[in-house]
């Protein structure tokens, strides 16, 4: 089953197939699907059912066994290594159900880190760094380390890091799943805020009510397969 | 698992290289304590050689000799003959041949190195090793100066321990060998009860002398001089194999408890798992001691054996050295080393066992699986604010969050390159030595060649034979300097017994002996000495002495302490400061440099051509090097080999322990766009610091162990060292040879960096 991409997605999966054992079924099957600029996909589905995987395989982190990817115009599943991980670093920013921070830098090194790694200028970096900051809220941390601060707080330093470099698109792993539900809304209604910015975003998450309230559309997935679209009516 | 089988694999290349240098180490202690002894008891060797007059003495009062007071042993007579001799064309020196139809015996049980022993006329064993430019098996020698020239095939060659004679023939020959003229000898060998020192041997001497017709004995050796001679060069290998076992070892202490107990600790988790399905604490703790016994066990073996390996060619060369034949590596070797370094690995691998045992199965999955919590903020932070790359920055920062890990690492790349500069040191510091020791701005010597024409009994050269040799050097065009060298034994005021004397007829300040302290002698009246010459007498340079030269007595100033490894002193002087000294009888040799561009073999050519066949002096080349200097330049160089590659594997282990802590920050990285080489570069600055700061310490660390080693080998040489010998780390050299270290890191860090470069970035995130 495909989910038919449009002329103009920033992200396009074309026949994925992703198998990590020969014997094994594969983690994703024959997945197409697309994701139009400034849209905000959800993803859902059960346990081991492929929506990691499929995250992993937009982002970069993984490559397909058969099919394509493009994301921002770029077909990724081609690209070595070193390209890749350039092409990580510009155009995608990653948000981890656990963080994933840099427990031994400060949370402004955190966010500092993408923008560095992809070459741009101390201070150009460091002005999206401080902007960053101010509009997660978490100014007065920055020089903090994120093992002293709550799940909240680091939930909005990885999306500033995610962010620091002006992504083409957002994935956001379970990004609240780690949170209590009310930070966990806080969270939702800064990456809505995001979405509104214009910024794309894929949100993977087992929570229908996330989906429901901040997704424009919702792809399920069973088995590495699509199971099913659908489009929110109104946000 | 890849890992930790790689660590194992680790732990087992540790020991087994920390097996094989400790295995060799042993062997080679053994081997010098007292080669001279082993092989003298071996041997059998004769505590007294006693040249008789064949005419004089009879069969039945020789054999009664044997049961002489204190004879334990006794061999002989043996007929012997004294030949000037030839190989290929040119002076091969003289030789004393002894007839025996066999090497073995109770005294001086000869040792057959090569070939087989003489089974008939024509044939020579020689005491010494084939090769080095003289002759090898099959090869002829010519015995010259006897109305019929005669030529031996080379069947063989052996060692005495004594040095009882310089060839074997059979018996049968010896007559054919003998000088018209010359009274025929031979030679008996006792073996004394008491022969310790060398009154015992004079009295074990007089003994023989006295129960034999006066004027039988006409010469007589002692084992003591012989020992003398070779017991400098035994010893003198101790302080650098002593120094490198000592750094071996300690690094395999702390290379192998670090590789242990991280083994250990690697494998919480498993540890978890096994509590969880009802193992007790005993049995974890001996299932982690089994798991880290296969491959140490497996790495012992495979050291012990490897060091055999590796010892058998030394060790050849070495009893090649003192005589012994095939030195083996000594079984309590063989076994001690391996159990040693078992009984380590058990030792370091107890502990973190015990704590395994100890934890609960949910401790041991949690400290399995979430990383270390780490340390070294303020380093991350100010690597952040340093204008450096930050994978550069980031990477020198890491040492700091485990700093027991980065001192391990540390202390294995300071003694690392420790041992390669102090190697490339005491290489070169050996070499110098060799070089001032074999006079190497002496490419030519001119020396005896068979018997003159001089009056006296031993035929020496006459004044006018030894005038032509200096005409026929300052003929050549190639000659560039010569001097005419004299040596005899002279009475020094303050010296118990005889000192030798060197006296240099011209120019003698280009030979290029090795000045300790003082200057070489420039005037009258002035003399240089050897360190045993200061420590017999007690004088100190600037000291006046007087030198009885038997004709006339000089009063002369110590100027200069010279290098001359040797326990008999020693002075040199010009002939003008000792008058008298320059007669023909004392003539030894003279020394020659050419002219650059001349060809030293074509100029020895045109030197013999010039003085003729009939000569007594012939032109030989110079030969560099010893061997002494060969097997303690193979052994430097292997030890330091090993210890730097232990080194390498230490460094290995921790950058993979990294790693293996760090994987899931190295997925995060490489998710926030870190690509492969940055990855690469960050994880070998990981350990770029420590090597920075290894190679601060071992430089200073290795010249003053260079120094320290060769004052000591000096000093079991009886001399001191010229400042040139130790001097032999120029900044520039020291800068380079301290290269080492980081390449020692980033040999060790290489395989891990390379590993994390490669990792797939979903793959390392979800890998804890």
């Amino acid at each position: 089953m495909t989910d038919q991409s449009a002329p103009g997605d920033v992200i396009v999966l074309d026949g994925v197939t992703k198998s990590y054992q020969a014997d094994a079924p594969p983690a994703v099957a024959d997945l197409s699907m697309g994701v139009a600029a400034g849209e905000v996909v959800a993803v859902m589905g059960p346990s081991g059912s492929g929506k990691s995987t499929l995250l992993n395989l937009i982002a970069g982190l993984d490559r397909p066994t058969a099919g394509t990817v493009t994301v921002a115009g770029r077909r990724i599943d081609a690209l070595g290594e070193s390209a890749l991980a350039r092409f990580r670093a510009r155009h995608v920013g990653i948000i981890f159900q656990f963080f994933n921070l840099l427990d031994d830098l400060t949370v402004e090194d955190n966010v500092l880190l993408p923008a560095q790694l992809a070459g741009a200028s101390r201070r150009q970096a460091r002005a999206r760094a401080d902007e960053l900051l101010v509009k997660m809220g978490i100014q007065d941390y920055r020089n903090a380390y994120p093992a002293r601060m709550s799940g909240g707080q680091r939930q909005r330093v990885a999306i500033a890091r995610a962010l620091v470099n002006h992504p083409a698109v957002l994935l956001a792993d379970e990004p609240t799943g780690a949170l209590d539900t009310a930070t966990g809304q806080q969270i939702g209604q800064l990456l809505q805020q995001l979405n509104e910015g214009g910024q794309t975003l894929v949100l993977v998450t087992h929570d229908p009510g996330l989906a429901d309230r901040y997704a424009a559309r919702t792809v399920r997935i069973v088995d590495g397969r699509l199971a099913g679209a659908h489009a929110r009516v109104s946000q | 698992m890849l890992r930790h089988k790689v660590q194992m694999l680790v732990l087992a290349m540790v020991l087994l290289v920390s097996t094989a240098s400790a295995t060799l180490g042993l062997a080679l202690l053994a081997a010098n304590n007292g080669p001279f002894t082993h092989a003298f008891a071996a041997q059998d060797g004769a505590s007294l050689t006693v040249t008789v007059d064949q005419a004089r003495a009879g069969a039945a009062q020789l054999a009664a000799t044997r049961n002489l007071h204190g004879v334990t042993a006794a061999a002989g007579p043996f007929a012997e003959a004294t030949v000037q001799s030839q190989f290929a064309g040119q002076p091969f020196g003289q030789l004393t041949l002894a007839g025996r139809a066999d090497p073995g015996g109770r005294v001086d049980d000869v040792v057959l190195n090569a070939g087989h022993w003489v089974t008939g006329p024509g044939q020579v064993v020689l005491n010494s090793t084939p090769g080095d430019g003289g002759p090898v098996l099959g090869n002829t020698i010519t015995a010259t100066g006897l109305p019929h020239a005669q030529t031996l095939t080379v069947v063989g060659f052996a060692s005495s321990i004594t040095n009882t004679a310089d060839g074997w023939v059979a018996p049968a020959e010896v007559p054919a060998l003998q000088s018209p003229g010359v009274a025929p000898s031979e030679q008996m060998l006792y073996r004394f009860a008491t022969a310790g020192t060398d009154a015992q041997v004079r009295a074990d001497l007089a003994e023989v002398t006295g129960a034999l017709p006066p004027g039988t004995v006409t010469g007589a050796g002692s084992w003591l001089a012989a020992e003398s001679q070779n017991t400098s060069n035994g010893a003198i290998m101790e302080p650098f194999v002593v120094a490198f076992a000592l750094i071996g070892l300690a690094m395999a202490v702390l290379i192998v408890a670090n590789v242990v107990s991280g083994a250990v600790s690697a494998g919480y988790y498993r540890i978890g798992v096994l509590k969880s399905i009802g193992l007790t604490p005993a049995q974890v703790a001996v299932a982690y001691l089994s798991r880290v016994g296969l491959p140490a066990v497996a790495g012992c073996v495979a050291g012990v054996v490897a060091g055999n390996l590796l010892a058998i060619p030394v060790l050849h060369q070495s009893a090649e050295a003192y005589g012994v034949g095939s030195q083996q590596v000594p079984l309590w070797a063989s076994v001690l080393a391996p159990a040693g370094m078992l009984a380590l690995t058990a030792l370091a691998a107890l502990g973190p066992a015990l704590r395994a045992g100890r934890l609960s199965a949910t401790q041991a999955i949690a400290a399995g699986r979430a990383p270390n919590a780490g340390r070294g903020y303020g380093a991350y932070r100010l690597a952040a604010r340093l204008r450096l790359p930050r994978p550069i920055g980031m990477g020198l920062a890491a040492p700091f969050a485990r700093p027991g890990r980065t001192l391990v690492s540390l202390a294995a790349i300071a003694f690392g390159a420790t041992a390669v500069i102090f190697a490339f040191g005491l290489s070169a510091s050996l070499g110098r030595a060799a070089s001032i020791q074999t006079l190497a701005t002496v490419p030519v010597q001119i020396q005896p060649d068979g018997p003159g024409t001089g009056s006296g009994p031993y035929q020496l050269p006459s004044a006018a034979q030894d005038s032509s040799v200096t005409a026929a050097l300052r003929a050549q065009p190639g000659t560039a300097r010569e001097v005419e060298v004299y040596e005899n034994q002279v009475k020094v005021t303050g010296v118990a017994g005889s000192a030798n004397a060197w006296a240099f007829n011209g120019d003698s300040s280009w030979i290029g002996y090795g000045v300790i302290a003082g200057h070489w002698y420039d005037a009258p009246g002035q003399v240089d000495v050897n360190t045993a010459f200061l420590s017999a007498s007690g004088l100190s340079i600037g000291d006046l002495t007087t030198v009885d030269t038997g004709t006339t007595q000089v009063s002369v100033r110590i100027v200069g302490e010279v290098f001359h490894p040797s326990s008999t002193p020693t002075l040199y002087a010009s002939t003008q400061t000792l008058p008298g000294f320059a007669t023909p009888a004392n003539v030894l040799e003279w020394d020659v440099a050419v002219r650059s561009g001349t060809g030293t073999a074509g100029y020895v050519q045109a030197v013999n051509s010039a003085l003729g066949g009939n000569s007594p002096w012939a032109a030989t080349t110079q030969h560099q090097g010893g061997k002494f200097y060969a097997i303690a330049d193979t052994l430097v160089g292997l030890l330091a080999l090993m210890v730097a590659v232990a080194a390498g594997l230490g460094v290995l282990n921790t950058v993979l322990m990294t790693t293996r802590d760090r994987v899931h920050d190295l997925g995060i990285f490489k998710a926030l766009g870190m690509r492969p080489g940055q990855v690469l570069t960050m994880v070998m600055c990981w350990i770029i610091g420590p090597a920075v700061l290894a190679a601060a310490i071992a430089a200073p660390v290795a010249m003053a162990l260079n120094t320290a080693t060769v004052h000591a080998m000096a000093g079991t040489a009886h001399t001191g060292v010229p400042a040139s010998i130790t001097d032999v780390f120029p900044p520039s050299r020291l800068a380079l040879l301290s290269l080492a270290a980081l390449a020692i890191a980033a040999a060790g860090a290489l395989a891990p960096a390379s590993w994390a470069a490669r990792a797939r970035p979903a793959v390392a995130l979800r890998t804890e």
